[in-house]
């Protein structure tokens, strides 16, 4: 008896349709302006922060989370280390997590966030508040053009990070802070 | 064996006028805010029809794009298995689980995992299985299916997830406010997590390419449970392929838009390879799908990214409810794949339709929905499957209706008739059932025919 995979190998080509052309990658331009990523990330609950420069991300970090008791980051020093073999125990008293986004997309308010710059993998989810870090000049305009700047692969293992985490599974109200980050603050430069 | 239709199975639900009312503007707010969502994007005709033309082109070499993908993952240290069947799929999800002398498993939403009635088949088993989307947990807590394909509780009520958390997670008796139920939930969840040995997930899309398998949540339940525990499992139907990395530039910007109104969902997360000192497997499954493909008719239904739209947009699924369905995906999308599953159960969901054709109109993906309804129709009819008063209906209609003089003999009799039979006759339930909930309108004194013919001509120019 053939396995499985054989088996639905050979139904897939038996009974596939004849030949049908793949459409090129496309890209249709658009607005990739900080005051567009500013106004969709905002209607999506999160938050756009400008930082005057670069150097003022702990002063600024310190004002928005003031009780902010423990602080995973490799951007400014912090009251907490995590590194992928962090324990999860310790993960799950994370206040705030303060991470680079590599950049942004400006039609729906998302920053990628490759693995490289989570510290753990399960940081950005399980921190109570997330704030990410963003270069003003690393915004494009949609998705087609955010795949376009990852031609190696998105990594073993990245996130488009758009907002807070949300539900509105009871009765379509919108509750923000389901089971990831309960707030979201892109701090750009 | 005889099974229930579709309109007896909506009974329940339209029961309660007021739910059914909110019910139905619900959904129909959600297809508004698709709208919204849609209009603001110049080009979203055009990323249907891109959308459309790469699912067709996957599908028409899908064998290819399967073995692709398999070796990318293997590639990435990823685990592949095959799955036939969904029998199979339970099989090697409980054997990775054992393989680990794991017990306590976290899902996140898998449409998949449904249609395999994994659930109860781990818990037999011995395992502790939690549902981490909020939704699909009270519905978990409460023992029922879910009703809609992104919003699996959107049947409940406020007063009923209160009194559901009351029973199971000692909240306050009377506590309906979403805010609250939604943080009891959450602190209850994260527990959950924290202690996760296994975790699964459905899969997006898939990509070929890269071997990666992408998950779209707003919660960001699957990216907690995977991140946490030590084993992921992703499980897949076939159709989820998508050949390239750049053609999620495309569904990305179509999934979240066509079912909430989101520009785009909060997390959208890439696995491709697991963690250091961690496991990661995908099963890929076909329990129906292969043949789905052979059928020229209905395998564009293979398209489908589950995003809900066509049943937000349905008039008959708004008022009926997602558990009339009796399958796992309900609405129009549902009543054209379950056919291909079980033709004699669910024969009578083709004909839930009023085949006004806004399914096929919202679909992001170009499903032509309502004329798969139609041919399924046509292949219920032909099994013998419709129900005799609707066949010899039909076969009245028909003749009626192809001659003229019948016709204006008919109408004559019609508006006559129905001036004079009483109404405990013409509305009688037991034979006519569209009367039960329904009025005829008061007939005209005449017919257009007559009314057209007594008009003075028109003076030709
Ligand atoms: S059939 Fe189309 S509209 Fe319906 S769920 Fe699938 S993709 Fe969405």
């Amino acid at each position: 008896m053939s396995s499985s995979r054989e088996r639905i190998l050979a139904a897939a080509r038996a009974n596939k349709p004849a030949l049908m052309s793949l459409p090129p990658p496309s890209d249709f331009g658009g607005d990739a302006s900080l005051a567009r990523f500013s106004e969709v990330l905002a209607s999506i609950g999160g938050t756009v922060v400008r930082l005057a420069a670069r150097s003022e991300l702990a002063a600024t970090v310190q004002q928005l989370f003031p009780a902010a008791r423990l602080v995973a980051s490799a951007l400014l020093t912090p009251t907490l280390v995590v590194d992928q073999q962090t324990p999860t125990d310790v993960l799950a008293d994370v206040d705030l997590a303060v991470l680079a986004g590599e950049f942004g997309v400006a039609e729906n308010g998302a920053v990628w966030l490759p693995e490289a710059q989570m510290l753990h993998r399960a940081l950005p989810t399980v921190t109570q508040h997330l704030a990410l870090v963003l270069d003003q000049r690393q915004l494009v305009a949609t998705m087609h053009q955010a795949y376009a700047r990852l031609p190696a692969g998105p990594g073993g293992y990245g996130l488009f990070i758009a907002g807070p985490s949300k539900t509105a599974d009871i009765e379509q109200s919108l509750v923000i802070g389901a089971h990831g980050a309960r707030s979201l603050v892109v701090l750009v430069y | 064996m005889s099974y229930r239709t579709h309109a007896s199975r909506a009974e329940a639900f339209v029961l309660d006028h007021e739910r059914t009312s909110w019910h139905d503007e619900t959904l129909w707010f959600v297809r508004q805010k698709r709208d919204k969502a849609v209009y603001a994007v110049p080009e979203f005709q055009e990323l249907r029809n891109l959308a459309s033309a790469i699912k067709d082109h996957t599908l028409s070499q899908l064998d290819f794009y399967l073995e692709q993908f398999e070796a990318a993952a293997l590639a990435n240290g990823v685990r592949v298995h095959w799955a036939a069947d969904a029998a199979e799929h339970n099989a090697i999800v409980l054997d990775i689980i054992r393989a680990r002398g794991a017990t306590r498993v976290v899902k996140s939403k898998s449409m998949l995992t449904e249609e395999c009635h994994l659930n109860p088949y781990l818990i037999e088993h011995g395992l502790e299985v939690i549902d981490t989307d909020l939704g699909e947990r009270i519905i978990q807590l409460r023992d029922e299916p879910p009703s809609h394909l992104v919003l699996p509780a959107i049947h409940l009520k406020k007063e009923d997830v209160g009194e559901t958390f009351f029973k199971h997670l000692g909240t306050a008796e009377g506590l309906t406010d979403p805010q609250q139920l939604t943080e009891a939930a959450r602190q209850h969840l994260r527990a959950k997590f924290l202690a996760g040995e296994v975790a699964l997930t459905g899969v997006n899309f898939a990509i070929a390419e890269t071997g990666s398998v992408v998950v779209c949540t707003n919660e960001g339940n699957a990216d907690l449970g995977v991140n946490l525990a030590p084993v992921h499992i992703a499980s897949m139907g076939i159709e989820k392929l998508i050949p390239r990395l750049q053609d999620l530039g495309v569904f990305t910007r179509l999934l979240a838009r066509s079912a909430t109104g989101q520009p785009v969902t909060t997390y959208t997360a890439h696995y491709t390879r697991p963690a250091e000192g961690r496991e990661m497997h995908v099963i890929i499954v076909d329990n129906g799908r292969t043949k789905q493909l052979g059928r020229p008719d209905f395998r564009a239904s293979l398209k489908c990214i589950r995003c809900g739209a066509c049943m937000n947009t349905c008039p008959v699924y708004r008022r009926s409810g997602g558990h009339s369905y009796d399958f796992t995906v309900p609405g129009p999308i549902g009543s054209i794949l379950s056919p291909n599953i079980d033709l004699k159960k669910h024969s009578t969901l083709p004909f839930a339709s009023t085949l006004c054709g806004s399914c096929t109109d919202v679909c992001p993906v170009k499903i032509d929905i309502h004329t798969q309804l139609y041919k399924w129709r046509q292949i219920v009819a032909e099994a013998n499957g419709l129900l005799v008063a609707k066949k010899l209906g039909m076969q009245f209609m028909g003749r009626l209706l192809a001659s003229p003089a019948a016709f204006k003999l008919s109408g004559q009799l019609a508006r006559r008739g129905l001036r004079l039979l009483p109404h405990a006759l013409s509305h009688n339930q037991a034979v006519n059932a569209w009367a039960i909930a329904r009025e005829l309108p008061e007939p005209p004194k005449q017919s257009f025919r007559d009314w057209y013919a007594q008009q003075a001509p028109t003076p030709s120019a």
